[in-house]
């Protein structure tokens, strides 16, 4: 890290963001470690819990690399990288408030018998019932079920995990549930 | 690991070499230039601006005035986009089209006074004002794709203003056009079919912004 950065920071993010746009790996890595306790400052200040606080900075850092080039040399960093918190923090408070508009929280909700053991067998029935009518599906498409559906990843972690882009992981998920719902109400579960 | 270090680490991995983008003043001009061209081109082949004289004859004051209102719209709306498209901008940048498009109407309003003052009841008719609305409409249609592929590169965290702000630079570009196509003088009922098409064109650029804009 350089001792004075040209943004004027003692930290030098300007000179870390500028030899990581010319593909600087290590400049890069060391520009996002750097800016994650700023970034979490701020997003603390519009977020109601530390749950939320970890989501807004890992949407943050995808969003710093999607748009890494719009950072301009020599300009100030923290005035780029304050709107992108401040809009992602924004973005994920909206998303709560749309979800807990719809959805309410059931604890009991995937409980099948009081007593724990008894839903041993049943949960072994699910495990065999979904191995089953996922059996049809390309690997693709399991890979995108697999890390949005059930690893809850946002679209974007989940196409820097599988390699496949954000408009493929949509078509994979739309016709893997397609194909899903079909199988489920051809061979039910018994 | 915690799962912010193992994402670190992914991004890291996956960086390759970006060319910073242009500073959006610049890049504003440059698309100005490109719509300026197109324009221009399309007014010395197509416009009669001897008819345009003839029309305004002893008016010609306030028409420089309303050409450079609507032209100030245009391009401080144009330049307004480009600037909010980048992340940390100024948020001032969404008024700066403003005074320029009050100035226009007002102007506008003042020239229809005129024209109903000189004309009587005739001037309340619908006469070609839908022409008006199908010609502001075509020709933004024509110039959005230009300006909508520029205005992506920069992936827009917040497209909705940049979304705004770039059909106002488009309808208003395409109004300042249709003067030279413009086969009358304009009444209250041309103004207002005016004001529905720019409200067209920016309500389309605001419902498509998501999807046109690739915000990131």
């Amino acid at each position: 890290m350089t001792a004075s950065g040209s943004d004027g920071r003692g930290d030098g993010w300007g000179d870390l963001l500028t030899a990581a746009q010319r593909g600087d790996a290590e400049a890069y890595r060391g520009f996002l470690k750097a800016i994650v306790p700023f970034v979490r400052a701020i997003a603390r200040r519009r977020c109601w819990s530390e749950d939320m606080v970890d989501d807004v900075v890992q949407d943050v850092l995808l969003t710093v690399h999607r748009v890494r080039h719009t950072f301009q040399p020599g300009r100030p960093v923290e005035p780029w990288l304050a709107a992108i918190v401040v809009r992602r923090s924004i973005d994920a408070a909206r998303k709560r408030g749309r979800i807990g508009r719809r959805e309410i929280f059931n604890e009991a909700a995937y409980e099948t018998f009081e007593d724990p053991d008894a839903k041993e067998p049943v949960d072994a029935d699910a495990s065999r019932t979904l191995a089953r009518i996922t059996e049809e599906l390309s690997r693709g498409q399991k890979e995108a079920i697999d890390l949005v559906k059930i690893r809850e990843m946002t679209l974007a972690e989940a196409s820097l995990a599988s390699g496949q882009s954000i408009a493929s992981l949509k078509v994979n998920i739309h016709r893997a549930m397609k194909k899903l719902r079909l199988n489920l109400v051809k061979d039910p579960p018994e | 690991m915690t799962r912010t270090d193992s994402l670190i680490d992914q991004l890291a991995a996956d960086v390759r070499p970006v060319r910073p983008l242009p500073p959006p003043a610049l890049r504003a001009l440059m698309a100005l230039a490109a719509i300026a061209l197109v324009a221009g081109l399309a007014i010395v082949v197509l416009g009669d601006v001897g008819e345009l004289s003839q029309r305004y004859a002893g008016r010609e004051t306030l028409l420089a005035l309303e050409m450079s209102a609507m032209a100030a719209t245009g391009v401080l709306a144009i330049i307004a986009a480009f600037s909010l498209s980048i992340p940390g901008r100024s948020k001032r940048w969404i008024a700066a089209p403003l005074p320029s498009f009050a100035v226009w109407l007002l102007l506008s309003g003042f020239g229809c006074y005129g024209d109903l003052v000189r004309r009587g009841g005739i001037a309340w008719k619908l006469g070609e004002s839908m022409h008006c609305l199908s010609f502001i409409l075509a020709t933004s249609a024509l110039i959005a794709p230009l300006l909508i592929w520029r205005l992506a590169r920069a992936k827009p965290i917040d497209p909705l203003p940049v979304a705004l702000l770039g059909g106002l630079g488009i309808a208003a570009t395409s109004a300042l056009v249709l003067i030279f196509f413009h086969p009358f003088t304009v009444t209250f009922i041309d103004l207002a079919v005016h004001v529905v098409a720019i409200g067209i064109v920016v309500g389309a650029f605001g419902l498509m912004n998501r999807r046109a804009f690739a915000p990131a």
